[in-house]
């Protein structure tokens, strides 16, 4: 039995810059195991040592994917094994083309129980690779998993809903997105960063995937103008008394216009 | 043929409207309620497709029947909402369709054959206009209930769905915050020193009746306040009548967040925090000063 975690190494966007033209460069923004995807990870590993099952990382994307660094990044997050799918033609997949390299990844994998994914993405942040992913493998999907266990042919899930939780069986593999919450991240300490250079990864050629169309513009984010006022802080309290005024003339404290 | 997702709800307004403006029909496939189909029926679109009353199956098992819909339909545009249910069927259909599936869709127009897609990327830190030939699924926020507008024939399909089931519920008393939905916002950043010197942010937002949110580092990396509360990036994007800046140096992710407020007022001690350039009301200063006099000249009749 094996426990499939998906995992994405993204670039953190706080190092991002955007250029006047609306390019975004990622050129000097740290790469990493994205977040969310590390609780995806530690998720898989309690559940891989509560049923002697194997956890098997994939991740998809550009040739950086597959750099030592990178593999070792995950591995020495707890991970058994790892596959990587790393072509130039991943770099700018879109969440559909990076779902379809994922499923056809999986395809080539027996015995998964199920596959597990992060709440969302570093650096693109859409929520949509795991709903993808089941949808070409016609995997039952569910997201924000706050927990999860295996039972003989099903899996029983618990996931936070608007007001409270829910439990679900399901029958047979299924992607599961867990939620930000559902496990606590441990920075791996010097052993697991040794041990995980001896782990296999095992490369996988990448097949064609559909792009996100064709790019005709890009753009700065623009926002209402605005209007740049400073208020003189010498007086804390006059300037809190020329803040309050100026807010109710604009209307927008409680009582004012809508 | 433009095709609509709806799961559960009919706040779906806004992908009514959007659809209407596209080349051609718009078909909904109702996943949920019949009292949701009825709903959508009446709400501007041309057909409905209702799959049953789903019971104690959870919206996501109706996958199967969104795809089969959406590839017998054969869509230019497929669109859905932002609710976790939602995005799964949405994801269900572009798979189906192998189309592309773009999210923080700002402006979608289509012509002859041709769709052109303007969405933000990175979490809105900028926009990119993109042109696509073949179908696409694109997520945009539901909004509210559509007015009442035409009925619509609702065609009701026997659905295959996955093997899953809801077996249990449990409510809790939490209260979910709605930072999009609130008027008022005010937002800490890692210009507090310590967690219990929210309380002086908290007394402001409650002199202001406002909502309490924070930018990521408070939320995911100190675990100050609950995730639901951070703005930026994978978090929320809002856009109050008027959000102030406590202590928020203002990265792009946390001012693509707010930038649509009305008003923008920030507080910040280091002269170059960027958040200060964004700002309609800009106080450089300490916050541990400012904050409480803010508060106390609100609380004066």
């Amino acid at each position: 039995m094996k426990i499939v975690v998906a995992y994405k190494w993204a670039a953190d966007p706080q190092e991002a810059t955007v250029a006047a033209d609306g390019q975004v460069d990622f050129s000097r923004a740290k790469s990493a195991v994205s977040d969310y995807d590390a609780v995806a990870i530690t998720v898989a590993r309690h559940l891989g040592d509560t049923h002697g099952a194997d956890v098997v990382g994939l991740t998809v994307g550009g040739p950086e994917v597959a750099t030592g660094l990178a593999t070792k990044a995950a591995l020495s997050r707890g991970l058994d094994a790892l596959m990587v799918v790393a072509d130039p033609a991943l770099t700018a997949a879109g969440s559909t083309g990076t779902a379809q390299a994922l499923a056809t990844a999986l395809a080539g994998v027996d015995d998964i129980a199920v596959l597990i994914t992060g709440d969302s993405s570093v650096d693109v942040g859409a929520k949509l690779v795991p709903a993808v992913v089941g949808g070409l493998l016609g995997w039952p999907v569910l997201t924000e998993v706050t927990a999860v266990a295996i039972e003989p042919g099903a899996l029983v899930v618990e996931r936070a809903v608007s007001g409270g939780t829910e439990q679900l069986r399901i029958d047979g593999p299924a992607v599961l997105a867990v939620a930000t919450d559902a496990a606590t991240v441990k920075a791996p300490g010097m052993k697991d960063v040794l041990a995980a250079a001896k782990k296999p990864v095992q490369q996988l050629p990448a097949d064609p995937v559909v792009a996100d169309g064709t790019l005709r513009s890009t753009a700065r984010l623009s926002g209402p103008a605005r209007r740049g006022i400073q208020i003189s802080t010498d007086d804390p309290a006059a300037a809190a008394a020329e803040l309050v005024s100026a807010l109710r003339a604009d209307g927008v404290l409680i009582g004012g216009q809508q | 043929m433009n095709l609509i997702i709806v799961a559960g709800t009919a706040s779906v307004a806004n992908l009514v409207t959007t659809a209407a403006q596209l080349d051609g029909e718009t078909l909904a496939v109702v996943v949920g309620s019949r009292a949701v189909a009825e709903r959508i029926a009446t709400s501007g679109v041309d057909k409905v497709i209702w799959f049953g009353e789903p019971g104690d199956r959870p919206l996501e098992a109706f996958a199967p029947a969104v795809a089969q819909a959406a590839t017998a339909a054969r869509p230019q545009v497929v669109l859905g909402g932002r609710r976790p249910a939602e995005r799964v069927l949405l994801g269900a259909a572009a798979a189906a369709l192998r189309a592309p599936a773009l999210i923080d869709v700002k402006e979608v127009t289509s012509q002859a054959g041709t769709v052109m897609v303007t969405h933000g990327v990175n979490g809105g830190i900028a926009v990119t206009t993109r042109e696509f030939s073949g179908p696409v699924a694109l997520m945009v926020d539901g909004g509210g209930v559509a007015p009442v507008q035409g009925a619509a024939p609702i065609e009701e399909t026997p659905a295959a769905t996955l093997p899953m089931q809801v077996t249990a519920v449990q409510v809790t008393a939490v209260t979910e915050v709605d930072l999009a939905a609130a008027p008022r916002v005010v937002g800490a950043g890692r210009g507090l020193r310590a967690r219990e010197d929210l309380s002086i942010i908290e007394a402001l937002a409650a002199a202001l009746e406002a909502e309490l949110a924070c930018t990521r580092p408070l939320a995911e990396g100190l675990d100050w306040l609950p995730r639901d509360r951070y703005l930026g990036v994978s978090g929320q994007h809002i856009a109050p009548r008027l959000y102030v800046a406590v202590g928020v140096s203002g990265q792009l992710q946390h001012l693509a967040g707010v930038r649509s407020a009305e008003t923008i007022v920030a507080i910040n001690s280091d002269p170059k925090a960027p958040v200060l350039a964004e700002a309609d009301y800009a106080l450089v200063g300490d916050l541990y000063e400012l904050v409480p006099a803010i508060t106390a000249a609100l609380e004066q009749p």
